[in-house]
């Protein structure tokens, strides 16, 4: 303990560390209600972080080359000893972090956390949405097999149906006519390197906005009382609240233990769910297997694309859909946050939700 | 009636100790699978033999090949005999060559040099060139 205060004293000297963590964690204020949906944001950085690991572990043995990748994925599974378990908790917890990704969304929108002064809070993680979607779908192709060639043949075609710049837009993406070596250079030079260093600086920035503009107040309960705007900067503060170290922290903890602890029984004892039978035999580029679908968060684009007489207008409302939801702070401006005050809001976001899982289910038996 | 914030302090060092003995327990279990993760595949290889076809050495001439996944060396000094050696010089692991005119390796990386059964001739080697055991077997030499 003695030396543990020396260090704390040696550093406190020279960076101030005691000051600077009193008012991040025990003097940084949190309002009273905070709830669980407050930690999702925490639990989807552990998740995160435990992609980073599991990713640099498969790194050691993956071979990005379209005669080895499939053979190196499953010496990978059945000759490294415990790859099976880094492999399949990067599978599943890609999965997870995309369930979890939706759960943080749909909160944030139903308490009206997008809202003045947040707007580049919501921007940045619809932004790493976006990229946790582009993650999977290049992490989708790297074990070459039959599912990851033809879920990203389809998926990177509708590309081609954009007007004037489509073809070539497709050929840029694949690096040729179709899907080959070069797709898998580009996808894997994204998926392992791209893509992190952005997302990194992104999810800095994410943080940057929650902390500088301060924590919303959850809208419920009869305290709860709309904030007034202010054309200048404000920092919300909470006079009152819990600290965030230890109430809000342990709060956090348990949270990221009850994903964990999902991740690793899903791991255990359903990795097939995520694993359908077409991943399990090599690429073959002139045999296209039946009924080829792509993962259950593109199910819902997958239809949409089906269900208008052409590529060109499914892509247009998928694009409408998204450039709506990334602009909504700019369009719903209206200080009040409490959903029981907000009935078309709350109407139009339940029929948002159905809309998706009805699309998704449909693609899926489709 | 005991003191409540003692109580308190010995509730939460309690936890405490309780949280980090769970937390080491999850920790060293997957550790061990981390462990066995990074180690070497072993790939059977350690107890196999190598077979060289005769003409690839000739008569004061030399083959390298990997015994053990280590670069190793047969050579013929006189016709019909065969020896094999590890090509990793003892002083700080470079791959020695074989210069023909003089009949002996050097390393070229501080001049090591040893005689074609492995001893030091000069330089910094503490240590001979292991050396391996060699069959005649037909046309080919059995290393191992």
């Amino acid at each position: 303990m003695k030396l543990q205060k020396e260090a704390m004293n040696w550093l406190d000297s020279r960076l101030g560390i005691r000051e600077l963590l009193h008012s991040n964690l025990t003097g940084y204020l949190l309002p009273r209600n905070v709830n669980v949906w407050y930690t999702l944001g925490s639990v989807l950085l552990a998740l995160f972080g435990l992609q980073f690991l599991t990713g640099i572990l498969l790194l050691i043995y993956y071979v990005p080359d379209t005669e080895k990748a499939f053979a190196s994925v499953t010496a990978i599974m059945n000759q490294v000893p415990y790859g099976w378990l880094i492999r399949y908790l990067h599978v599943v917890g890609s999965n997870l972090i995309m369930v979890f990704i939706l759960l943080h969304m749909f909160s944030v929108l139903f308490m009206g956390s997008y809202k003045r002064p947040r707007e580049l809070t919501w921007l940045s993680g619809f932004g790493l949405f976006n990229m946790g979607l582009i993650f999977c779908l290049t992490g989708y192709l790297l074990p070459w097999s039959q599912l990851s060639f033809w879920a990203t043949t389809v998926a990177t075609d509708a590309a081609g149906a954009i007007p004037v710049v489509g073809d070539t837009l497709l050929e840029y993406l694949r690096g040729g006519a179709s899907v080959g070596d070069a797709t898998l250079g580009r996808f894997f030079a994204l998926h392992v390197m791209g893509l992190p260093m952005a997302f990194l600086g992104l999810v800095g920035f994410h943080l940057f906005c929650v902390r500088r503009a301060g924590i919303s107040s959850a809208p419920f309960g009869e305290d709860y009382r709309p904030t007034e705007l202010s054309n200048s900067f404000h920092h919300q503060k909470h006079p009152g609240g819990v600290p965030f170290h230890p109430n809000y922290t342990i709060k956090d903890l348990a949270m990221i233990f009850f994903a964990l602890a999902l991740l690793v029984a899903i791991t255990f004892y359903a990795p097939w769910l995520f694993i359908p039978l077409d991943a399990l035999t090599p690429a073959d580029p002139f045999s296209t297997p039946a009924h080829i679908k792509p993962e259950w968060y593109f199910l819902w684009a997958y239809q949409s694309l089906k269900i208008f007489p052409s590529a060109l207008l499914g892509l247009a409302a998928q694009g409408a859909a998204m450039g709506f939801l990334a602009m909504l702070p700019f369009l719903d401006r209206g200080p009040e946050r409490r959903p029981g005050k907000r009935p078309i809001f709350v109407t139009l976001y339940l029929l948002g939700i159905l809309l998706t899982v009805g699309l998704s289910i449909w693609g899926h038996y489709s | 009636m005991s003191d409540p914030s003692a109580q308190s302090t010995e509730r939460r060092t309690f936890l405490g100790v309780l949280l980090g003995g769970i937390g080491a327990v999850i920790a060293g279990a997957f550790s061990w699978p981390l462990f066995r993760y990074l180690s070497p595949i072993d790939k059977g290889g350690e107890q196999q033999q190598v077979r060289v076809p005769r003409r690839q050495v000739a008569v004061g001439g030399t083959h390298f090949f990997s015994y053990q996944g280590r670069p190793a060396v047969l050579l013929q000094p006189k016709a019909g005999e065969f020896v094999a050696l590890s090509a990793v010089c003892t002083h700080l692991g470079c791959i020695v060559k074989w210069v023909e005119e003089s009949q002996e390796f050097l390393c070229p990386c501080h001049g090591g040099r040893f005689s074609t059964a492995g001893q030091v001739l000069g330089g910094p080697p503490p240590s001979p060139l292991a050396t391996y055991v060699v069959s005649v077997d037909g046309d080919e030499i059995l290393i191992g």
